[in-house]
């Protein structure tokens, strides 16, 4: 691997031919401790990327339609989040967001709350696994990552947010929108050293349509299910149309986008949506029930019997109670009608 | 926790006690977070215990500087899990804030001398 000699503009001091000399012996005993712990443990990451780059990525990206909000003061978590959120056609500006993400005391943003603010614009906040392979996933197909780093070292600690919006492999550098810097060039290996300390925390926060290419289903499911709380419903619904789009035989995936349809009394569309849910997993508990629920308010209690009897043959486990209920009800509106 | 704390406390578990909708109603129904979490009597156990991390959470953001209605507001986009890893911890965890990129020396010599890749 060529060691290449490139000056980032970045970072370049101009104090430079200042430090320069005890730079070389810093540098010194730099790679002697390197070569004592092995870069390896210094930036794994970036290693292990040398071996084997990962599957399906390109080697350069770069979204340069991602817009910049220089930040204020000490507000890089507003600033990072509105770069995401305008990013994902959200209309705001950070200033909207230091009432939910800044904390004065602490001249700073929580990352529990960069993860929740989102979902009240309807967007699923989704923390990317904790590798540059997520990381890189996700910014080659195109989805801004925001990153907590550390830019301290030793003991000095300074977290601050950025937004990753592409990298170029081949010259080594990641491009962050950072600070008051509108296009931050960083090697990854200063970039995996600052990440590293805040345990490689990356989130993306994407419209529902949109679900982050390096996902799993629960991690996503959990994520909409975290937004639905807070969100309006037809962002919810949205979200889980997708998951299910994308992972069509995941039941979480259609009892959510049912439950939603239910909710919003389109009866018709929620008993379809059960139905194929349970084509692929006959013996999935809440999906009888809630199919039976449904059948019911659209009249066919007769059927919603046969659904909740077929639910207590197989081990209804934790839902039993749930479905005894339904039973009783579907009994009730029986006993009414005659 | 301090009296004043715990006294906040009961009088929010009397209140919680006896309004809160402890058993969610919408028909009979299985809500998609029952499904997802799939320990549900855990699920059960807890709440009690959520509530009094939420209570908790609001407070601690109160005494940093935010006002009642925000504190709710930012608890409440908080799922169980975040708001019960959070209570307690507000001033232990990371808050990232400054943005004057002081990239330290050694981070530069690590690219400048080795290798940026």
């Amino acid at each position: 691997m060529p060691r290449r000699r490139h000056r980032s503009r970045a970072l370049v001091s101009p104090r430079r031919p200042a430090w320069e000399q005890g730079a070389r012996l810093v540098a010194g005993v730099l790679l002697l401790l390197a070569g004592l712990g092995g870069c390896a443990s210094l930036v794994p990451q970036t290693m292990a990327l040398r071996e084997a780059w990962p599957a399906g990525v390109a080697r350069s990206s770069e979204n340069t339609t991602v817009p910049f909000f220089p930040q204020q003061d000490y507000q890089c978590g507003p600033a990072a989040l509105a770069t995401v959120l305008v990013a994902g056609g959200v209309d705001l500006s950070p200033d909207d967001l230091v009432k939910s993400v800044y904390l004065p005391a602490r001249q700073g943003s929580l990352q529990v709350e960069m993860l929740a603010a989102p979902r009240r614009y309807g967007r699923v906040s989704y923390p990317l696994a904790p590798r540059f392979d997520a990381l890189l996933q996700e910014v080659a197909a195109g989805n801004p990552v925001v990153v907590l780093q550390d830019t301290g070292v030793g003991p000095l600690v300074n977290w601050h947010y950025a937004v990753v919006v592409g990298f170029d492999y081949p010259a080594g550098e990641l491009y962050l929108r950072s600070g008051e810097t509108r296009r931050l060039a960083l090697p990854f290996t200063v970039f995996e050293y600052t990440w590293k300390r805040g345990g490689y925390w990356a989130m993306v926060a994407l419209p529902p349509e949109r679900i982050p290419v390096s996902a799993d289903p629960a991690g996503y499911l959990a994520a909409v299910a975290a937004m639905e709380r807070v969100a309006a419903p037809q962002a919810a619904l949205l979200a889980y149309a997708s998951a299910l789009r994308r992972w069509p035989d995941n039941a979480t995936a259609g009892i959510g986008l049912a439950n939603r349809q239910y909710a919003q009394g389109a009866l018709a569309q929620a008993e379809a949506t059960l139905r194929q849910t349970l084509a692929l997993h006959p013996d999935a508990v809440p999906v009888l029930n809630n199919l039976a629920q449904v059948l019911s308010d659209l009249g066919r209690n007769d059927e919603a019997l046969a659904l909740l009897d077929r639910a207590l043959r197989v081990d209804a486990g934790p839902f039993a109670a749930a479905v005894r209920e339904t039973q009783a009800l579907v009994r009730q509106r029986m006993g009414r009608s005659r | 926790m301090n009296s004043a704390f715990k006294k906040m406390m009961c009088r929010f578990l009397a209140v919680a006690l006896i309004t809160l909708p402890f058993q969610t109603g919408q028909a009979s129904m299985i809500s998609t977070d029952q499904v997802s979490s799939a320990a549900t009597v855990q699920a059960n156990r807890s709440l009690v215990l959520n509530h009094l991390n939420r209570a908790q959470t609001v407070s601690e953001f109160q005494a940093l500087g935010l006002d009642a209605q925000q504190a709710r507001d930012r608890v409440a986009a908080m799922t169980d899990e975040e708001v019960g890893n959070l209570a307690g911890q507000i001033n232990a965890v990371p808050a990232g804030g400054d943005g004057l990129v002081a990239l330290i020396l050694v981070v530069f010599f690590i690219w400048y001398f080795a290798f940026r890749r």
